[in-house]
């Protein structure tokens, strides 16, 4: 039976291979996305020299620095308190993201009233249609320490609220991550939810429950174990997303108080389009790239193994 | 799962509580202060309801007016054709590359795989200056154009492995029976494939629209006053002394309004484009 199956696959990639008319065909196919990954790897190629190169004005300079640009950015306090706030990013935006999206969908699993799954669903994941600017512009209202949303709320509960969120310095960037955490959550629901729904994952819990195990044991020690790819999938999104935040920082803070709320990618702007440094730009921009491709690669190879399964 | 213990019901109610109220709250503030006046918002609390809902605020915003000097109608019309472009365009081109990798077992399909996996998740910093010299030589960032090949570049591998995705999951049988009735790839695809995959374009319509609309980066650095979007101009308004804080709230609303509506009334695309894009489909 799987003989006869490779067998078929196999024959079938042959007749794709062969003859002329297939070439014309594969070019239909596959041409249109060729030349777009061909101009984006070339870019991406591109900026790596530009990294190396010393274009240091509006006009282009490709002579060769070797990683001055690097070392350059290496000296900088700015350049290492960006990569603590990245840090911050990586860690407190996915771990409580992730933790909090499983807790609440096995909580809808449970969920005793009907309703209440579609209910959520829809009020969590509407973020995901609205862009980070207006979200960030939104949640600048709720953080104004004077007469903002937060400070209001708590002074009408008697409580006299000393916080100034995104304009205290030490604590800025966490408030900013809570955006993101808030803007993500539904997303993350959604996917840790179709992976609980495997008819395997549900008759383990069945026979756990008929065993007696309590609602907290089944969830430890049956249900995370064999959702791991499903969060292994959201973990490795949400890095991404985070090691790339630009937008909430940019809209909400611009990088400040100060710089205390900096990133590579707003640095990035500021060193390439304010300061005109083109190529220590282009290198942090490499550095995102080698960050995020140590995510991108694992992930790439799961999908790989599936889809070619 | 279902259960009916009195500890779970109350969890369950005060999770609800705490979402609806964290939830709502945002989408509040921002209906709520885009109705006021400009001396309300500044004399009262951010959450005290409007005295007399200003309607005309949407029109301030949408056409400018003496203090308001971003008028959204530029942008809205600039981001419309950036992004129904981009979206036509690589859900077309990515139902081609798409049905590719889904179809073909060969080793450069395999290569091509690994090639878009990486391009799918590519931070757009690592790319950004050459587009933008690109842009700038070639005369094309003074025209939507610039903005629709940089967003192509960056949206057609997602589009790709969104609707190989979607046909990796459909039958077969009727491909085979048409191939062996001696109809070419080209036909079966046009005749057969594209026809029952409607709802799968649908889908990554949505998703490649939302993320187009809402994209910001790129925006920011290739748009010029002439091709400025939605959100470059909504950005413009932030902590800004051109734009009173009811009209900017209610450009606020101008700029989530298109993809919000998709959202509410096309949910179910939406979750399926998502939960293909994490390759769970």
């Amino acid at each position: 039976m799987i003989s006869e199956a490779t067998k078929a696959i196999s024959t079938k990639a042959q007749k794709w291979r062969t003859g002329r008319a297939a070439v014309g065909e594969f070019l239909v196919f596959t041409l249109p996305l060729l030349v777009f990954l061909l101009i984006l790897y070339g870019t991406l190629f591109w900026n790596f020299y530009v990294s190396m190169a010393n274009w240091v004005s509006t006009a282009a300079d490709y002579t060769f620095t070797g990683l001055k640009w690097y070392n350059y950015l290496i000296s900088q306090s700015r350049f290492w308190i960006d990569v603590q706030n990245n840090l911050k990013w990586l860690t407190l935006g996915v771990v409580p993201t992730i933790v909090v999206a499983i807790l609440l969908a096995y909580l809808l699993e449970l969920a005793p009233f009907r309703g209440v799954e579609s209910y959520v669903r829809t009020l969590i994941l509407y973020p995901v249609a609205m862009s980070f600017v207006v979200t960030g512009t939104i949640w600048s209202w709720l953080y104004q320490p004077d007469r903002g949303v937060f400070n209001t709320l708590l002074g009408s509960l008697g409580i006299h609220s000393t916080l100034r969120y995104t304009s205290d310095p030490t604590s800025a960037t966490y408030w900013l991550i809570l955006i993101f955490i808030w803007q993500y959550l539904g997303f993350s629901v959604i996917i840790i939810q179709s992976s609980l729904r495997t008819s395997e994952l549900q008759e383990m819990v069945e026979a756990a429950t008929v065993d007696g195990a309590s609602k907290l044991r089944i969830l430890v020690s049956v249900i995370v174990p064999n959702i791991r790819s499903g969060i292994l999938v959201l973990v490795s999104l949400l890095l991404i997303s985070t090691l790339k935040v630009f937008d909430i920082v940019w809209i909400v803070t611009r990088t400040g108080p100060g710089v205390a709320t900096d990133v590579l990618a707003t640095n990035m702007i500021v060193t390439a389009y304010d300061q005109r440094l083109a190529s220590a730009g282009a290198a942090i921009g490499v550095i995102i790239f080698l960050m995020a491709f140590i995510i991108i690669i694992p992930y790439t190879i799961y999908a790989l193994k599936k889809w070619f399964e | 799962m279902k259960s009916k213990s009195t500890t779970l019901k109350i969890t369950v109610i005060v999770v609800l509580v705490a979402l609806t109220v964290a939830y709502l709250l945002p989408i509040y503030v921002m209906i709520d202060n885009s109705l006021k006046t400009l001396p309300e918002i500044q004399q009262r609390t951010y959450m005290a309801f409007p005295l007399r809902p200003q309607f005309q605020n949407y029109m301030s915003a949408l056409f400018g007016s003496r203090d308001f000097l971003i008028p959204m109608q530029r942008p809205i019309i600039n981001s419309t054709i950036i992004t129904v472009s981009v979206t036509l365009l690589t859900a077309f081109f990515g139902g081609l590359g798409g049905f590719y990798l889904s179809r073909s077992r060969s080793t450069f399909s395999r290569v091509i795989f690994v090639l878009v996996g990486i391009a799918l998740y590519l931070p757009y910093q690592a790319v950004i200056i050459p587009l933008t010299t690109i842009t700038a030589r070639s005369g094309l960032a003074n025209s939507h154009l610039g903005l629709i090949l940089s967003y192509m570049i960056i949206n057609l591998p997602l589009a790709s492995v969104l609707m190989g995705t979607f046909f990796l999951s459909f039958p077969r049988e009727l491909e085979e029976a048409a191939q062996v009735d001696g109809a070419s790839k080209i036909q079966i695809f046009f005749r057969i494939v594209l026809p029952i995959s409607l709802p799968a374009y649908a889908s990554v319509a949505i998703l490649i629209f939302t993320q187009v609309w809402n994209e910001f980066f790129i925006a920011l650095t290739l748009s010029t006053p002439k091709t400025q979007t939605v959100q470059v101009a909504m950005a413009m308004t932030q902590g800004s002394t051109i734009s009173p804080y009811n009209l900017q709230m209610a450009a606020s609303l101008l700029t989530v309004a298109v993809p919000l509506l998709f959202f509410l009334f096309l949910g179910r695309y939406f979750v399926r484009g998502i939960l293909a894009g994490a390759l769970k489909g």
